[in-house]
């Protein structure tokens, strides 16, 4: 069990050093999760008028959004170091990882954790999810927490293959970052309203380009049942896990052969 | 004043240089704005009232201010950098308003996101939607008045803000909670009349609405006249206020500088 | 021969422009490249339990041949092998054979005390208990680690993280180990006290060290042999004893004289300076006496002052640089 007794010791240490500024961690992930609550606020405001809105109660939005707050938790619990890549190998600190006798993006993986975000999206995560599944009546049965849990874990996967792609660049010592922000983050906003609301061609670019469609829309339908699904084809519902796992082995395709690139041209910046 | 115009001069072209920064703020305006109006239109979709001018007034609202909160967006560490790095020390010995130095820089940022940001993000937006013209030329006129009173609420509330780098390390928290704040109670998102009574009535003791809400309403003509001077007046009020605590902090700050020895 | 290098070249490849996302795109789509050698076709080999010194100014090929020999590079041509291994194959088990220390990047959780790091080494290593100890009790005696091990490492001295890094490098027992720059920045003490423990370490324990440096003293200290690079080329590769010999009977002979001469003659010595009436000569013990080159000068000419200097070995590394180096054939 080595792989795993190493990753329990990278996370002793990460923790060790978040714990070691406390004060100033429980504010930053207050203020994470203030910000991203926000959204939330909004919509309530926004919609406290209205019952419905093109079929959609408040709860059932809002059961949406549960989703993306989730996944990025699990996401940024997983692969801060994926996220924050750039830096890594800016720093010099990825050439480190290459003289270890330990799996390069296992390293990258287990190295780096930003409990702040994920405290922060977690918790509101858990208190919406809480709140609107017990407004909407929904029946937790056994399948449908394993197929929420599978959701998550293919929704964080999901996301972690954005994020990949985008370090990928960095192998070739191109930055990337701001137009990774730019299509994640704004993708995610699109994200936390139904797919419904928007024109056919933004529909297309969450299912298609920047799949953030199969992150909370299309497993949340398993769970809501909306009427409107009948306008996609019913598979998507249960693609999540398909779309993960392909889409986050071609990038670790991609990555790999970043990797050699990177090996054979070296960090140019020295 | 030459000094400063030079600053803002340098700042204005500094942004130009970062093309992706550029691109990346305008595509966040753009699916901003397009993510808000695709919630209203489901909403009045959904009460089958499209055509009438409520819409047509929310659209206008809504496109209005989130251009402008694009534009009101500042860089919010160049205090806490200068603190962390040590600069603060030799640029308060220039012979320079520091204070002045910091609003030169951020103005010159702000002629450049008006430029670049707000212009297009109007024009594409007005080819899409129904954007309503203001109410009146007079009321126009008022608009404008109304947006710089309104931009310098709001630097003057971030200043504030800004200076807490001198007693915290890490101004982050501080700055997102604001940002949060402003973000609801401004009406930057969503107009007050959208807002429960009590929300409202709770908006009107701070300086938030006084930001983008009271603008925009003037813009919209949703201001009757016998209102539209003490709206003014509460904007003008803010500045002073907030002013005021920033420039008692700002001497308590550079007091504690000296004290410490940076 | 533990460590074999033949032919070693090593280009980089520089885009040629970085700026702007759209540049970017384009040039990943279509590559332009500017090519710059670091490594130029060098070879040499190092045998078990050596201790080497690679020497050169900024920018001569010395990190990025250390890079290549511990597996972070991959070199554009020529072959690599060390231990009987090429670094690039199975680079798993390279990497647990050998430690590398970059002076300039340190390996210690930065937040966290050093013995933290050295927890998480234990792990990665898989290093059993009772060598872990008895490794650890080494350092702290030898390195004096137990004064810092339990203060976060951004409170350390350049020096105590220097030492804290070094033994975190040599914690999982490497047959060889490549230092980069391990002494930059340090301040004398410092410095000296990381020497000795290198060369107690490669005397007592056999393990083969290579490690590059600007600083020569580093070298005279240390290492048995040592190997010049420059621009990518090895310029001179021997014993640290055979160059210091030479530079032992080099000396520098520096003249004041009281008037004008068009020509000056001494046998045995040349002029390799001249600044007025103030001239540079240069010569060896072995061919001329001392006592026997001034009574010549004194006799000759009219002198007001003078003075023989030493050459030391930084001096003629210096020549080695410029190209010139006479001296350096007979040495080799």
């Amino acid at each position: 069990m080595y792989p795993l007794r190493l990753f329990l010791k990278y996370f002793q240490l990460t923790l060790k050093v978040t714990l070691q500024y406390k004060f100033d961690r429980v504010l930053i992930a207050a203020a994470v999760m203030i910000r991203e609550m926000a959204g939330v606020i909004i919509l309530i405001l926004m919609l406290n008028r209205f019952v419905m809105i093109k079929g959609w109660q408040i709860d059932e939005i809002l059961f949406l959004y549960s989703f993306l707050f989730l996944s990025y938790s699990l996401f940024v619990f997983f692969f801060t170091g994926i996220r924050d890549f750039e830096d890594l190998v800016y720093s010099g600190e990825f050439d480190r990882f290459l003289v270890r006798p330990v799996g390069i993006l296992f390293q990258v993986i287990a190295s780096k954790v930003d409990y702040t975000a994920a405290l922060g999206h977690g918790v509101l995560g858990i208190i919406l999810l809480q709140k609107t599944a017990s407004q909407l009546g929904i029946e937790w049965t056994a399948s449908g927490i394993l197929f929420y849990i599978l959701m998550l874990l293919g929704g964080a996967l999901i996301q972690a293959s954005i994020f990949m792609i985008a370090s990928t660049f960095c192998f070739w010592t191109v930055r990337t970052t701001n137009l990774r922000n730019m299509l994640f983050f704004n993708s995610r906003k699109i994200a936390a309203y139904p797919l419904s609301f928007y024109p056919g061609l933004i529909q297309k670019f969450l299912i298609y380009v920047i799949p953030f469609g199969f992150v909370n829309y299309f497993p949340a339908q398993y769970f809501l049942k909306k009427p409107e699904m009948n306008e996609f084809w019913s598979g998507f519902m249960f693609l999540n896990p398909v779309v993960a796992a392909v889409l986050f082995a071609l990038v670790c395709l991609v990555w790999n052969y970043g990797l050699k690139h990177y090996s054979s041209t070296g960090n140019a910046l020295y | 004043m030459r000094a400063y115009l030079k600053i803002a001069q340098k700042s204005f072209r500094n942004n130009l240089v970062f093309r992706a920064e550029y691109f990346a703020a305008l595509l966040n305006t753009i699916v901003t704005i397009l993510v808000n109006l695709a919630i209203w239109r489901a909403i009045y979709e959904e009460e089958g009232g499209l055509d009438n001018l409520q819409f047509s007034l929310i659209v206008t609202y809504v496109i209005l201010a989130l251009a402008l909160f694009q534009i009101f967006t500042m860089d919010e560490y160049v205090i806490e950098k200068k603190i962390k790095s040590g600069l603060i020390t030799s640029d308060l010995l220039k012979p320079l308003s520091f204070r002045l130095h910091l609003f030169s820089f951020h103005f010159g940022a702000l002629l450049y996101r008006i430029v670049l940001l707000l212009i297009p993000t109007l024009l594409l937006y007005s080819l899409v939607y129904r954007v309503l013209p203001p109410f009146s030329i007079e009321m126009f006129l008022c608009f404008l008045l109304s947006v710089i009173l309104g931009y310098f609420v709001m630097y003057s509330l971030n200043f504030i803000v800004w200076l807490s780098a001198f007693w915290f390390y890490k101004t982050f928290s501080l700055v997102t909670i604001k940002d949060t704040a402003v973000l609801v109670l401004s009406g930057a998102v969503i107009p007050l009349w959208f807002m429960p009574q009590q929300l409202v009535h709770f908006i009107k003791l701070t300086p938030f609405d006084t930001i983008f809400f009271i603008p925009i309403s003037i813009y919209l003509g949703q201001i009757p006249m016998d209102q539209l001077l003490f709206s003014l007046l509460r904007q003008v009020i803010w500045i002073t206020v907030l002013g005021l605590i920033g420039h008692v902090l700002w001497k308590l700050a550079t007091r504690r500088l000296i004290v410490q020895g940076g | 021969m533990l460590i074999q290098v033949e032919q070693l070249v090593k280009d980089y490849q520089l885009n040629k422009n970085q700026k702007g996302f759209f540049h970017a795109i384009k040039n990943l789509l279509m590559p332009e490249y500017q090519k710059k050698r670091a490594v130029n076709g060098i070879s040499f080999s190092i045998s078990e339990g050596e201790m080497v010194g690679f020497i050169g100014p900024n920018g001569a090929g010395k990190s990025t041949t250390v890079k290549i020999l511990s597996g972070v590079l991959k070199p554009t041509s020529g072959k690599v092998i060390v231990n009987g291994m090429d670094p690039f194959r199975n680079r798993k088990k390279y990497v647990s054979q050998i430690g590398v220390v970059f002076g300039q990047r340190t390996q210690l959780w930065w937040d966290l005390p050093a013995e933290d790091t050295f927890d998480l080494l234990k792990t990665i290593y898989k290093i059993p208990d009772a060598t872990f100890k008895k490794n650890m009790d080494m350092f702290s005696e030898m390195l004096d680690l137990h004064e810092f091990l339990h203060q976060p490492v951004r409170q350390l001295s350049l020096g105590q993280r220097m030492r804290a890094d070094i033994a975190a490098a040599m914690i999982h027992e490497p047959a060889i180990l490549f230092f980069d720059e391990p002494t930059i920045g340090l301040d004398i003490v410092a410095k000296e006290r990381i020497r000795e423990f290198i060369r107690s370490m490669n005397q007592e324990k056999g393990i083969t060290m290579l490690f590059t440096t600007h600083d020569m003293q580093d070298i005279e200290k240390t290492c048995e042999r040592m190997i010049v690079i420059d621009r990518g080329d090895i310029v001179c590769d021997s014993k640290v004893d055979e160059i210091r010999q030479f530079s032992d009977s080099e000396r520098k002979l520096t003249v004041k004289f009281g008037r004008q001469y068009d020509r000056i003659e001494l046998p045995g010595a040349q002029m390799i300076k001249e600044a007025g009436n103030t001239k540079t000569f240069q010569f060896r013990t072995n061919e001329v006496k001392i006592p026997e080159l001034i009574a010549e000068l004194m006799s000759r000419y009219e002198v007001l002052d003078l003075t023989v200097q030493e050459t030391d070995i930084e001096s003629i590394i210096k020549q080695i640089y410029e190209g010139g180096a006479p001296a350096y054939e007979s040495v080799s």
